[in-house]
């Protein structure tokens, strides 16, 4: 009996449809029918969009039987992180404050993405406003872990992950501000990517940290991510923090002889099952023709102080515009004093939201900037030029994504400083706006572990011949028994 | 103390943020225990490093054509006569 | 008992001369459209939105800065201000910040405004207007709710803040008129709209404590809250009540300062750079590009209208004044080149049909010339007419007094009435021959005392009633004295 359609990966289903093996009908019914199956037990979506996925998915087959060109990603089913705007669809962030928010514009990444002839399934569940790392601050309940159902998927972008590694979708859109596509990457057991800050344009994405975050993919493949990578990255009009260049096409090919700097701080810092993991993709890497060596990254020290204060700056002023007097919820503002509307609306975020308005709020307060905002961002500098000196050396910078294996959840949520400190090895590569990815790279006591690689600005192909050359080596399982 | 109760109510005000009295207990503790973390940034030496900046030329801005947005833009269903309806000033 | 007193003036701009606003690509022609109308996802503040710099507000900017002195840093940055209101769709402004390091577009300029006074330029910066409230009931007190009108939010803004140079608010009129005069010139802004540009203000006495005043509507009202703040604190000087540090507002029905709602917690502004927008670097080829495009400043064509056209500094000043006035003077000289006549009709006889409303600030909604019907043409052929001798003087005086009204060309206005002075002519020769045959004896008397002419004169002019020409009759006297 032949594999299920939702088993594709990107360039199959591409193919498949192009060759009317299948119909893009058939494949979004299929689709739909699992997210139909797993979707109790997963909670990775927000919305659906059943009836505009079919009706777009039978547009595309008559155009293929028309005979009329069709683009790079016709069929190819995303879910979208319920932060990145799509016209006419609830955008809600996973919060009350945007609850019946209709964005009236498409992200730029949409807009390219529908051009390439995806196909938008749903919208994915998210930390409210993009803020946490396990899905958990999310109103509409935690995305749960395909692998295990009783664990966390990651997050902040955990229905981006956990609806790729369910098969619920063929790949996925996540935004990344200190590791939230990497994180639940790694936790899903697929493959996630950071891109360099400047690549992909953020017009459309809700901010929560603007100096920090990009919007990145997530597919089961490094080819999966490649190839939508190819259709969002790019400069734009609408966002002056893009890179004015040609636009940039990635390819996918095996290079021996590359150098990899192993980062002690993050093996040291990790648990021994995810070191030992890392280790062992480090052997495969050299019995592919990589060499491996350790290095230090000694700055990592300072890395999630200068995070959480730069993260929380921005958010503090980002979410200011929430006071639900042009869009948000329903709640009339007859009655009120416009200072007790304001409050009493925003009181309905979610507790992760509010510490981190009040912790933002703090370090920029009259006096605090130089000790707080301006000390981080010269660790910014400084773990920029340790990285860019390493860079001289080795083509790439690997070790483990997260520092832990999937945990429980409920195990952290009490705990908030004790949630941030999973982040250590992902925030380097936000803070220094450098390109990093994770790829599956195995199981410790049956859980995922991630192996991310990092490589300088713009370096983003060097990093792609890594993860590739990795992945066909290893061969790790994509995707669990649902 | 490193935060105190008082400082993060009138935190709370400036961000326009209501807390119950329960909620100001618990975050207090949270946020005083997240600011002693990046208390961290005050013992690095760091005088010499100048934060990098991304910088635009002139040349680059956008020029100046206007353009109408077609598509209704708010959200909100308190409206009159084509003015938003906001709470009261006093 | 002599006091000194410190006036510093925070002014802004609106830059009406850009197309588009601030940040986004909507029209910054909002005045008089639909509420809500002239708005976008970026000026209402809406998720997942990002500033886009407009290149012309920032070469607007610099124009302002070169003018008034300053100096450009190597780059520019723009900061948030951070705090809730319900007119701000971000509740944040986009503005620029000089505390941490130079910024904003430029520091530290001087501005020489008249009788040899000038002061200090402290910083020039851009930044977005909010949206505006409407009050239901009329007033903030009684409105149940509030009307919130974005069309206006996002509107450039170029902010002029001076040292607190100025120890008369008498000075103050002058340097804003030179303000006003230097904006006009450069066509940044139309300082003719409605709230196009503000003023607030400061003031100090003796060394005491500063108060600041807000919500001046207009420049001409600058002068009278600063009299009467002024006057407010010396009162209270010389019941040795201490003046507090505080910021007023200005009442403008009252025509009193008032003292602001009290706060009830402080404000903390929580400023840091805006990331969604990069430091714009400026450099010397940018300097050199905006002195070569920039239009001429009102005391560069001062200067010109004196060395090139020799007119004195006094009409020149008055010229350059009023930038409307320049242009009429300039665009006259293209059409006939007598550069000290043509000035003269202008400053001194067209001006004085002018309405004197139009020539106070109150009403400066109009063009100065708005209500007379003549063009640079019609002053170039009134002048050529009085160079050529074609008519006097005091002729074309009456015919400019005519033409304002009908917009009737000069020449066409001096034939018809070269036409009636003819038949004039016959209507005069009869009443010197009338005169002649009733004085006889006065007649006689001429023949040999030449004096005795202005008698016949006197009795030609009671006969036509006034309306001879005196020196034409009195030509005729004397040569019909000669004839007989």
């Amino acid at each position: 009996m032949p594999l299920p359609l939702y088993t594709l990966e990107a360039g199959q289903v591409v193919e498949g449809i192009k060759n009317r093996e299948f119909s893009a009908e058939e494949y979004i019914s299929q689709l739909l029918g699992r997210i139909e199956k797993v979707e109790p037990k997963v909670n990775a979506f927000v919305t659906l969009n059943k009836e505009e996925g079919l009706n777009r998915a039978r547009m595309l087959d008559k155009k293929i039987r028309d005979g009329e060109q069709s683009g790079p990603l016709a069929g190819v089913a995303l879910s979208i992180k319920d932060n990145i705007c799509t016209k006419g669809m609830k955008t809600t962030c996973a919060s009350k404050m945007l609850e019946s928010y209709i964005p009236a514009y498409d992200a730029t990444v949409i807009k390219r993405l529908m051009s390439a002839g995806a196909i938008i399934i749903g919208k994915a569940n998210l930390d409210e406003f993009a803020m946490g790392s396990t899905t958990e601050f999310s109103r509409h309940g935690p995305t749960r872990n395909p692998w295990d159902i009783s664990r966390v998927s990651g997050g902040s972008s955990g229905g981006s992950a956990a609806s790729v590694a369910a098969l619920e979708c063929t790949a996925s859109l996540g935004s990344d501000t200190g590791g939230s596509v990497r994180c639940p990457a790694s936790f899903c057991s697929v493959v996630g990517l950071k891109p360099t800050y400047g690549l992909v344009s953020r017009f459309g994405l809700v901010s929560y940290a603007n100096s920090l975050e990009q919007i990145g993919p997530v597919g089961r493949t490094v080819s999966d991510v490649v190839s939508i990578l190819n259709v969002i990255a790019g400069s734009d009009e609408n966002d002056h923090t893009t890179i004015n260049s040609n636009k940039p096409t990635y390819s996918l090919q095996e290079r021996k002889g590359l150098r990899a700097g192993l980062v002690m701080e993050f093996t040291e810092g990790a648990d021994p099952g995810v070191s030992k993991m890392i280790y062992n993709a480090a052997d495969t890497l050299e019995k592919q023709g990589c060499k491996c060596e350790e290095v230090s990254l000694p700055s990592v020290q300072y890395a999630l102080a200068s995070y959480y204060t730069i993260a929380t700056a921005e958010a503090s002023s980002n979410l200011a515009r929430y006071d639900n007097i042009r869009y948000g919820f329903d709640m009339n503002p007859e009655g009120y004093e416009w200072n007790s509307y304001f409050a009493k609306a925003r009181s309905n975020f979610g507790e992760e939201a509010k510490r981190r308005i009040i912790v933002g709020s703090y370090v920029l307060s009259s006096g605090y900037y130089g000790k707080y905002y301006l000390k981080a961002h010269q660790v910014r500098s400084l773990l920029k030029h340790e990285m860019e000196t390493l860079f001289k050396r080795y083509d790439v910078l690997i070790g483990p994504t997260m520092p832990i294996l999937p945990f429980k959840i409920g195990e952290r949520i009490d705990d908030p400083l004790k949630m941030y400190l999973v982040d250590i090895d992902t925030v380097v590569a936000n803070l220094t706006g450098m390109p990093a990815i994770s790829v599956p790279a195995g199981f410790a006591d049956g859980l995922p572990v991630g192996l991310q690689i990092m490589a300088d600005q713009f370096a983003e192909q060097t990093m792609l011949d890594i993860a590739y050359l990795f992945e066909q080596a290893a061969k790790v399982q994509r995707s669990p028994e649902l | 103390m490193v935060v105190t109760r008082e400082e993060v109510k009138h935190l709370g005000w400036l961000a326009k943020l209501e807390m119950s009295d329960a909620e100001l207990q618990r975050y207090t503790a949270q946020i005083e225990e997240i600011i002693s973390y990046l208390n961290m940034l005050d013992t690095i030496p760091l005088e010499q490093v100048k934060p990098i900046a991304m910088k635009k030329k002139f040349s680059e801005l956008r020029k100046d054509a206007p353009e109408n947005f077609e598509d209704a833009v708010l959200g909100t269903r308190y409206r009159k006569d084509g003015f938003v309806k906001g709470p009261r000033m006093v | 008992m002599a006091t000194t007193t410190k006036i510093g003036l925070e002014i802004h701009c609106q830059l009406t001369g850009a197309k588009s606003k601030l940040f986004c690509r909507c029209s910054s022609d909002y005045r008089g459209k639909a509420p809500n109308a002239n708005i976008c996802p970026i000026c209402a503040g809406l998720p997942g939105t990002l500033p886009l710099l407009n290149q012309k507000t920032v070469e607007f900017a610099a124009m302002i800065t070169l003018a008034l002195g300053c100096k450009f840093p190597d780059d520019i940055a723009f900061y948030r201000k951070n705090y809730f209101y319900p007119d701000l769709p971000k509740n944040f402004q986009l503005t620029q910040y000089n505390a941490y390091s130079i910024t904003s577009i430029g520091v530290d300029g001087k501005l020489e405004y008249g009788n040899g006074k000038d002061a200090r330029i402290r910083r020039v910066q851009l930044e977005e207007d909010p949206g505006r409230l409407v009050y239901a009931s009329g007033s903030m007190d009684t409105s149940v709710y509030v009307l919130i009108d974005y069309n206006r939010a996002g509107m450039p803004l170029v902010e002029i803040v001076t040292e607190p140079d100025f120890a008369d608010p008498k000075d103050v009129r002058m340097f804003l008129d030179k303000i006003t005069s230097i904006i006009e010139h450069l066509g940044v802004c139309d300082t003719k709209l409605e709230g196009s540009v503000r003023c607030d203000a400061n003031v100090s006495i003796d060394g005491g404590n500063k108060v600041e005043i807000k919500n001046i509507s207009s420049f001409a009202d600058v002068e009278k809250a600063l009299r009467y703040e002024i006057t407010r604190q010396r009162t209270m000087a010389s019941r040795e009540i201490q003046v507090r540090s505080e910021t007023r507002h200005w009442d403008d029905a009252r025509k009193v300062t008032k003292e602001s709602r009290t706060k009830e917690e402080e404000q903390d502004y929580r400023y840091f750079p805006e990331p969604d927008i990069p430091m714009v670097l400026l450099g010397s080829e940018f300097v050199s590009f905006i002195l070569q495009s920039m239009p001429e400043l009102p005391d560069t064509r001062k200067e010109r209208f004196m060395s090139k056209y020799g007119l004195s500094a006094h009409i020149a000043q008055v010229l350059i004044g009023n930038k409307e006035l320049a242009d009429f003077f300039e665009s006259t000289l293209m059409i006939y080149l007598s550069p000290k006549e043509i000035a003269n009709w202008i400053v001194t006889d067209l001006m004085s049909f002018v309405d004197e409303r139009q020539k106070k600030e109150e009403d400066k909604q109009h063009l100065l010339f708005a209500g007379l019907k003549v063009g640079p043409e019609h002053i170039a052929d009134l002048a050529r007419l009085v160079d050529q001798e074609t008519i006097n003087r005091a002729t074309a005086k009456q015919i400019l007094g005519q033409i304002v009204r009908t917009g009737e060309m000069p020449s066409a206005l001096a034939k018809k009435m070269h036409a009636s002075r003819i038949d004039d002519a016959s209507v005069l020769a009869q009443a010197v021959q009338s005169v002649f045959q009733m004085e006889q004896a006065a007649v006689h008397d001429a023949r040999r005392n030449s004096n005795v002419a202005n008698f016949l004169l006197g009795k030609v002019m009671k006969i036509t009633k006034g309306t001879a020409d005196p020196k034409i009759a009195l030509e005729m006297i004397q040569k019909k004295l000669k004839e007989d």
